[in-house]
């Protein structure tokens, strides 16, 4: 990882990322003297039972005094828990490991003087460079290091918050008066990669006046992430609430409860978590104000930890909503008589809206046919095109369209389509609306 | 001195000293608290080959120390054909029963239990940790039906180490699954030991260690929270039976991490030094002392802990962890720091036991 260059130098940095250390796990071989010394139904005897423990007793201690010098530790169980091979004992970072976007990168530098004589008037730099920046973690130069004896060092520890992807270079110089009083320059370099950690697909669904954001995090990660925070920012006149799931557990046992709830970790390489976010405009005025174009709904931020609580954090680029589809015109179906007789004419009461600024018709308004499902069973009663005068700028219209159902039970009147004869525009139809069918 | 002799003679206490329980039982013993598992090989074959052994559980025993020798020396696939060569635990030939001259009045298996842990365990070393998990889970099967058994006897000394027993394999199986990072499953047995009322300080400050390996640091507090507790409230599980200086340490050590983790050294290097002075044999302390000088910047310190520790209390403190820490230390403090590991070797070589792992100085 170091590239240091050729001739002689006094100086020589190394360099260790420090990142929390790790708990390691080796469930040893580690056993009870009674699993040893006898057969492991000798206790059903009763003079085993009485005279056993004891015995046993007394060799335990003797294994495990400190002051006799032995060795019994690493063979026979103290603590039930020692099986576990998970001491609490902690390791030392022992390679560099992946850096992910979002993650601190920390590094513990030393710089030794490995010759045999001192040198002087050290100037220390350290500075992380990728394509886009360089970025200064470390300057002495307002204050040399006075000297740096034989064989000893200088240490430092450095942070920098990684926020690209890509190469990155940790670039160390120094520059300092060797034993001849020559003015030497050492620079090194360290390279490494800052990957992706997360993903996040996002798909939108608008129901009525909700939006609902549904928001997939998936882990590109070597380790599981414990999702500390995520938390959905909405934009500007947009309110949000996430929705979870009923807990799984309902019926705890509270002594348990009150240790620990299970974690919400994503497994590693490829694991998956989802959230659903509620969206609601702020104001009902707002909907008026619905640009044409794209739907800005906010921001995903996310927190994680892994190993010992080591921090990352990322949020997502704005993510949008369905784009808002110019509504000139909308038509809405306003009442349907409660009681509708097979083979009888009814009349549905319906109102035409012009949300645009100029006058719009005359207009059509048909039944459209549904090629798939061939016949209806609700048809326009009479002329199957009714025609609907101009109707002004934000100005509306009632009128109303005789139907009949020539099927009983529960139907459906699909396909009230409008259409602007004059711009030649048709506009989606109105969902489909059950009515119930009865007989004379 | 020999086993039992056939007829039980009221005055003399077959259990009084471990050369009762099997042939030169005291001799082995010794030899596996020094480590020198390799002279085990030799007193076993011995043995075996001059015929001293005459009776089956002698046999029985010095196999056990045999195969244990043997994973020490980290021989796994030898150590699995020594317990092959049984064929089946539960067989005829290793009942007490069927030797009613040399064992009268007496039942059951004279299996010792260590082999069907190490039998359950070796699978895992043999890269077949399906296997292992199985035979594991299995051998829970069969401790949990022996307990029925006993019970129906009311056999109170064997119930209770056959409870011993199944503690140990939960145990075991929740190291197994933690070492594979299947945590959820750590925490739901975990969860299952404390819901019957396991409330082990110890095995709930790890529930602690996992949930901050996870980084679940809130839940982790919430652990050692309630060690705390245990401790003020006086409360010490029969089970684990640590002793007030323990007790009071691990509160310290639990405390340290929290400050660990939350990258305020200081603190922690103040809670693991008041464990220290307190008992200086405690190397979980000693060894993340030093960790933490190092995050402080002092890795001069940080080596003389390490290196101190080593020479004042080395049969505690010579562990491969400590070891590799320290050797981590030297390629960052030295640019040829291979002649201060070979030196370090050299000591080690001097002192520790067979089984000690010589190729983390990776020297």
């Amino acid at each position: 990882m170091s590239t240091a260059p050729q001739g002689t130098h006094s100086l020589a940095f190394r360099v260790m990322r420090l990142c929390k250390p790790s708990f390691p796990v080796d469930p040893p071989f580690r056993i009870d003297l009674a699993d040893l010394f006898v057969g492991e139904d000798i206790f059903d005897d009763p003079l085993a039972a009485a005279n056993l423990p004891p015995l046993l007793s007394t060799q335990l201690s003797k294994s495990m005094d400190s002051s006799d010098l032995t060795y019994g530790s690493r063979f026979i169980l103290q603590h039930p828990s020692d099986a576990m091979g998970f001491s609490g004992l902690l390791l030392l970072p022992q390679s560099f490991g992946t850096i992910y976007l979002g993650e601190t990168f920390c590094s513990y530098i030393s710089i030794n003087n490995n010759s045999n004589f001192e040198v002087r008037d050290i100037i220390i730099r350290a500075e992380i460079q990728t394509e886009r920046q360089r970025i200064l973690l470390l300057d002495t130069t307002k204050s040399p290091v006075e000297s740096i004896r034989a064989s000893g060092r200088y240490d430092f520890i450095v942070e920098h918050d990684v926020k690209e992807l890509g190469a990155h270079t940790l670039v160390c110089t120094a520059l300092y008066n060797d034993s001849d009083g020559e003015r030497k320059y050492l620079p090194q370099f360290f390279k490494f990669v800052a990957a992706n950690p997360l993903s996040v697909r996002t798909k939108v669904r608008t129901v009525k006046e909700i939006t609902y954001l549904e928001a997939c995090i998936e882990n590109h990660t070597k380790t599981n992430l414990y999702m500390d925070q995520v938390e959905f920012e909405p934009a500007p006149h947009w309110s949000a609430t996430g929705l979870k799931a009923h807990e799984l557990h309902p019926a705890d046992n509270s002594s348990t409860v009150e240790v620990f709830k299970p974690p919400i970790l994503i497994r590693s390489g490829g694991g998956i978590h989802n959230h659903l976010y509620q969206l609601k405009l702020a104001s009902p005025e707002s909907a008026q104000m619905k640009v044409e174009g794209t739907n800005i709904l906010g921001k995903l931020q996310m927190t994680w930890r892994t190993n010992l609580g080591e921090l990352g954090r990322l949020q997502t680029q704005q993510i949008l909503g369905t784009p808002i589809s110019r509504k000139e015109i909308e038509l809405q179906i306003l009442e349907i008589p409660s009681q509708i007789n097979l083979d009888k004419s009814f009349s549905v009461h319906l109102n035409l809206t012009n949300h645009a600024d100029r006058e719009l018709g005359p207009f059509e308004v048909w039944l459209s046919q549904d090629s798939v499902h061939g016949k209806k069973n609700v048809m326009i009663n009479g002329l199957q095109t009714m025609v609907l005068p101009q109707v002004g700028a934000f100005g509306s219209s009632d009128f109303h369209l005789n139907l009949i159902a020539t099927k009983l039970g529960v139907q459906k009147i699909s396909g009230i389509t409008v259409s602007d004869t004059r711009e030649k525009k048709t506009f989606d139809p109105l969902p489909d609306v059950e009515i119930f069918v009865e007989s004379d | 001195m020999d086993g039992p002799s056939p007829t039980t003679d009221p005055l003399r206490n077959e259990f009084g000293s471990l050369n009762d329980l099997a042939h030169e039982l005291a001799s082995l013993q010794d030899l596996a608290l020094r480590g020198s598992w390799r002279s085990i090989l030799d007193k076993v074959s011995r043995a075996r080959s001059l015929d001293l052994l005459s009776k089956p559980h002698d046999h029985l025993i010095y196999l056990s120390y045999n195969v244990l020798a043997l994973t020490k020396l980290r021989r796994f696939t030898d150590a699995s054909a020594e317990i092959d060569s049984l064929h089946d635990f539960n067989s005829h030939q290793y009942k007490y029963e069927s030797y009613p001259q040399l064992y009268p009045s007496r039942s059951g298996s004279m299996v010792p239990f260590s082999l069907r842990f190490i039998h359950a365990q070796l699978p895992f070393k043999l890269e077949n940790r399906q296997e292992g998990l199985d035979r594991f889970y299995l051998l829970l099967s069969f401790i949990r039906q022996k307990i029925k058994e006993k019970g129906s006897n009311s056999f109170q000394e064997s119930i209770k180490i056959w409870r011993k027993r199944e503690n140990f394999v939960l145990h075991c199986l929740i190291g197994h699954h933690l070492g594979a990072k299947d945590f959820i499953v750590c925490l739901d047995l975990i969860r299952d030991l404390i819901d019957h009322d396991y409330l082990d300080p110890v095995l709930i400050s790890k529930l602690g260690y996992i949930q901050m390996q996870v980084g679940d640091i809130e839940g982790a507090k919430g652990s050692f929270h309630r060690v705390e507790t245990m401790f003020n409230e006086g409360k010490n599980d029969g089970y684990s039976s640590l002793s007030e200086v323990e007790f009071r340490n691990l509160v310290n050590r639990n405390k340290a991490l929290i400050y660990l983790v939350g990258k305020d050294y200081v603190s922690a290097v103040r809670e693991y030094e008041e464990c220290i002075e307190r008992d200086h044999t405690d190397v979980v302390a000693v060894n993340n002392k030093a960790l933490c000088l190092m995050y402080l910047r002092d890795l001069s310190d940080s080596i003389k802990v390490l290196e101190n520790s080593l020479e004042r209390v080395p049969t505690v403190a010579l562990n491969e962890t400590l070891v590799i820490n320290l050797c981590s230390m030297y390629e960052l403090a030295h640019v040829n720091h291979s002649e201060i590991k070979r030196t370090l070797s050299n000591w080690i070589a001097g002192v520790a036991p067979d089984d000690f792992d010589a190729s983390c100085t990776r020297a």
